[in-house]
């Protein structure tokens, strides 16, 4: 059907094939408005926000490290570490008789250091000693998984006061605080890839490195800041996750990582590198969150989102796949 | 079960062959043994007939007549881009010739496929390797033809695999356990295995592009025995190479093509230095630079002693301001490596670098673009751009930070540059936001250039800027080069093409095996003696 669209609209030079996932959400949209009670409701369109925001908030991250060439499988675990951290921290200071407020924001600085060091230290080994991200945040993958176990023995710890659910439950105008947070990374990643000398560097890097090393770019402290940034990201998104649990438990996150890369994939940022936009990853990530709403409210059982999102990923490049052929020609 | 069988008879009769043949050559039973395959010695005959190959634009093989025979090692001399590799290419099968007519051994071949040459018996030994590295001596000779054993002859007999490549290798008396693993041998090493190789598939004719590009001296000489014991077998060996003072050693004739004609077969007891040069270049115009190009006395960049063993050693010239500096060499000459290391593209062992008053021991890339050094890389697609992004983004990576003001990088600050460098150079685009991929090799030059540009460089490296590029295009480098050296900017600018550097450069080193041996200036210079001093040096 974009073929279709696409060569109806080559005469008048415009290309409608480059906006086919946008024009599919919303057709998805208009079907779901008509069919699912409850889809095209202020209230739905704030839920839907708010479940897309913490794989969301990791995705815009991800996007930077997927347009450098890398990838990160460890932000999933990294969401379990971080609660139960920040959980275990808070614990133990309380205990002290320190007062709620500082011991939590220091909780939260250390889990900011420990994240920026970690990625930092990714970056640093995939250029020293060229060892693939994937294989480094494998490791930390499941590093990351069990250090949230041995920090809990396990067991959710609940440390939290009333009012830090807030970050993960709380509204700000009638908005959920975490969406605004999902739209303000948004704004910001957005203008990061596009009008700053970082943003740029980082294409020419997953575009390709060895230019971008002699051109003079540094290539070493971009990939040290783009892997420090995923997992700063995933912070923000452990806070909301704890505040919405209200503890620290290992478990949660299983296999987020997949759905942020689901996310980026679908939104058209390429594996090989180089190529991706932050505006097709927020667009991945409704379109994922609108899908598994839609056959929520449905009635369809939820495990039918996985074949929806084998389906979606499949589709997406291989759509784009199509364009570049076609541009090639 | 009758398919087995017949494989069965048929590993029987190659062990058989083996036995026989112990010790003098190979031939294969899962091989296709065509008539062409089997020749006595010296019945050899290659000849080509008015041979032409004409592209779009161009004609690189003209009219080529030549008649080869077996039992001899011929080199095959021209500069570069002077139609030897079509030629090669119509005789190994990769390229169909427009006209013409190939014939071995007197009878008329057509080959439509590389596969089709292979199997009338002619193999091509390439610059680029084509071993797997992880792979033995014997698994890489026999790839694809292993012995089997056992029900179905299904299983690999290694044993009996390992005890056939030592036979080959013995054949040609290459001195290399069958088992050792091919990425811990030297790259001679490894030339040596593919030549036994090809051999295996026991050809008429064997043709090895520039094998020596990339060794030693003392490999160097092996390699010329192996070719040596090859020749013995009877067979046609051409020997493609730039290299006068190599031919001595392994040719018995020398056969000269100079724009895409053939000039003239001689023996090798005829073929001195200077005959072989007037053969090659012939009259050729060279051009001069504008003599409005003063050089100043400043010294803007000075090497003292750089090396970086195995490549280049104990290097020391320097640069003056508004110069020109040619570096001429052969290929793994190390000319490309000293540029790179003094741009800090590569680490440097000892020695150190004087560039506007700061010594320098360990170049570093950042800070050299940050002391007004450029380099446009040999490599061009590569290396020096990004091919998925955009004309404008290629005209602008190498200058993100003077481009932007607090990392913040607007589309109107890229725009002024854009515009200005597409038409300084002469860049013709339909649009900035095209992919530079979809560009001709002389555009895409221009932009690497215009990247640099971009960074307000006073010393600026070309390292082989006319590569790959048409005649305008390369003449519009050169008045760029020109333009640079009128306002004052240094240039130090390395190319294989010698001419060239006559035409542009104020003044040429001389480097051979990673020295810089003499300097001349091109006023004093003739081609047929630079030509000379780049070999015999």
């Amino acid at each position: 059907m974009s073929a279709a669209m696409s060569s109806n609209h080559q005469k008048t030079g415009m290309n409608l094939s480059v906006f086919a996932l946008e024009i599919i959400l919303l057709i998805i949209i208009g079907f779901l408005s008509f069919f699912a009670r409850g889809f095209a409701t202020w209230d739905n369109f704030l839920n839907i926000l708010r479940n897309a925001s913490t794989t969301g908030i990791i995705a815009f991250g991800m996007t930077f490290v997927i347009i450098a060439g890398e990838i990160d499988l460890s932000v999933g675990s990294a969401i379990a570490f971080h609660g139960c951290l920040l959980a275990v921290v808070t614990e133990k200071l309380i205990g002290r008789g320190y007062p709620m407020l500082p011991v939590i924001l220091l909780a939260i600085a250390v889990c900011f250091t420990i994240a920026i060091l970690t990625g930092m230290f990714t970056g640093w080994v995939r250029h020293r000693f060229s060892v693939p991200t994937f294989i480094t945040t494998l490791a930390w993958m499941a590093a990351l998984r069990g250090g949230g176990y041995l920090l809990t023995n396990s067991f959710p710890t609940t440390p939290f006061p009333e009012w830090f659910n807030f970050f993960g439950s709380g509204y700000v105008f009638g908005i959920p605080f975490q969406a605004i947070i999902f739209l303000l990374l948004f704004g910001i990643t957005w203008f990061i890839s596009r009008f700053t000398t970082f943003g740029r560097a980082v294409y020419a890097i997953g575009g390709n490195a060895e230019s971008a090393r002699l051109s003079g770019i540094n290539v070493l402290q971009k990939r040290m800041i783009i892997m420090a940034l995923t997992s700063a990201f995933s912070v923000i998104s452990a806070i909301v996750v704890a505040s919405q649990i209200q503890a620290g438990n290992p478990t949660v996150g299983t296999s987020w990582e997949f759905t942020v890369i689901s996310a980026c994939v679908i939104g058209g940022v390429s594996l090989m590198g180089g190529k991706g936009r932050i505006w097709g990853t927020f667009v991945g990530v409704m379109f994922l969150e609108i899908i598994l709403n839609g056959m929520t409210l449905l009635n369809i059982d939820e495990y039918w989102q996985y074949v929806a999102r084998a389906v979606l990923i499949l589709g997406a490049v291989m759509i784009y796949q199509g364009q570049e052929t076609r541009q090639k020609d | 079960m009758e398919e087995n069988k017949q494989e069965l008879f048929h590993s029987r009769k190659r062990i058989a062959t083996i036995r026989v043949i112990r010790g003098f050559k190979c031939c294969f039973a899962n091989q296709p043994c065509s008539l062409e395959n089997i020749h006595p010695m010296d019945s050899v005959k290659l000849e080509v007939r008015n041979l032409t190959k004409a592209y779009p634009g161009t004609v690189a093989l003209s009219d080529f007549s030549a008649v080869l025979q077996g039992g001899k090692v011929y080199a095959l001399l021209g500069k570069n881009g002077s139609g030897k590799s079509t030629l090669v290419k119509c005789i190994s099968g990769a390229v169909l010739p427009t006209s013409g007519e190939i014939l071995l051994n007197d009878r008329k071949v057509q080959f439509r496929s590389p596969m089709d040459a292979f199997a009338a018996g002619i193999a091509i030994v390439y610059q680029e390797l084509s071993l797997v590295l992880d792979f033995t001596v014997a698994e890489n000779i026999l790839i694809g033809r292993y012995l089997k054993k056992g029900p179905g002859m299904s299983i690999i007999d290694w044993k009996g695999t390992n005890e056939k490549a030592a036979e080959i290798l013995a054949t040609l008396r290459i001195d290399i356990p069958v088992t050792e693993k091919v990425a811990k041998l030297s790259v001679g090493q490894r030339q040596m295995i593919e030549i036994a190789k090809a051999m295996s598939y026991n050809p008429a004719v064997l043709i090895l592009d520039e094998p020596t590009s990339a060794l030693a001296q003392h490999e160097v000489e092996s390699l010329f025995r192996v070719i040596h014991r090859s020749r013995e077998q009877g067979i046609i060996v051409i020997f493609i190479t730039h290299k006068l003072n190599e031919i001595r050693g392994v040719a018995d004739y020398v056969t000269v093509i100079r724009d895409g004609r053939f000039v003239g077969t001689i023996p090798i007891a005829e073929a001195i230095p200077k005959t072989l040069v007037e053969m090659m270049f012939g009259d050729t115009q060279i051009l001069t630079r504008p003599d409005n190009l003063p050089v100043a006395d400043e010294v803007v960049l000075e090497v003292q002693g750089l090396t970086r063993e195995p490549r280049f050693r104990e290097v020391s010239f320097s640069l003056r301001k508004g110069e020109i500096l040619g570096i001429a060499g052969m290929l793994g000459s190390g000319r490309s490596e000293l540029l790179r290391s003094i741009f800090g593209a590569d680490p440097v062992d000892s020695g150190e670098i004087k560039l506007k008053g700061v010594s320098i021991r360990h170049p570093h890339i950042p800070f050299m673009k940050k002391l007004g050094m450029a380099m446009t890389p040999e490599n061009r697609k590569e290396e020096g751009l990004i091919q998925m992004l955009s004309i404008k983004d290629n005209l602008c990576y190498a200058s993100l930070d003077r481009l932007a003001s607090w990392g913040v990088l607007t589309h109107k600050a890229q725009e002024p540059v854009v515009r200005r460098w597409i038409k300084e150079l002469h860049i013709k685009i339909a649009s900035p936001n095209h992919p530079v991929s979809s560009l001709s090799g002389g555009n895409q030059q221009k932009i690497v250039v215009g990247n640099w540009l971009n960074t307000e460089p006073s010393i600026i490296f070309f390292d082989e800027p006319s590569r790959g590029i048409d005649v305008q295009a390369k003449q519009q480098i050169f008045q760029i080069m020109w333009e640079l050296s009128r306002k004052g900017l240094s240039v130090i600018f390395v190319s294989t093409e010698l001419e060239e550097l006559l035409e542009v450069c104020h003044r040429i080193l001389i480097m051979e095996n990673g020295r810089i041996l003499r300097e001349t200036i091109p006023e004093n210079t003739s081609l047929d003696e630079l030509y000379a001093l780049c070999m015999e040096a």
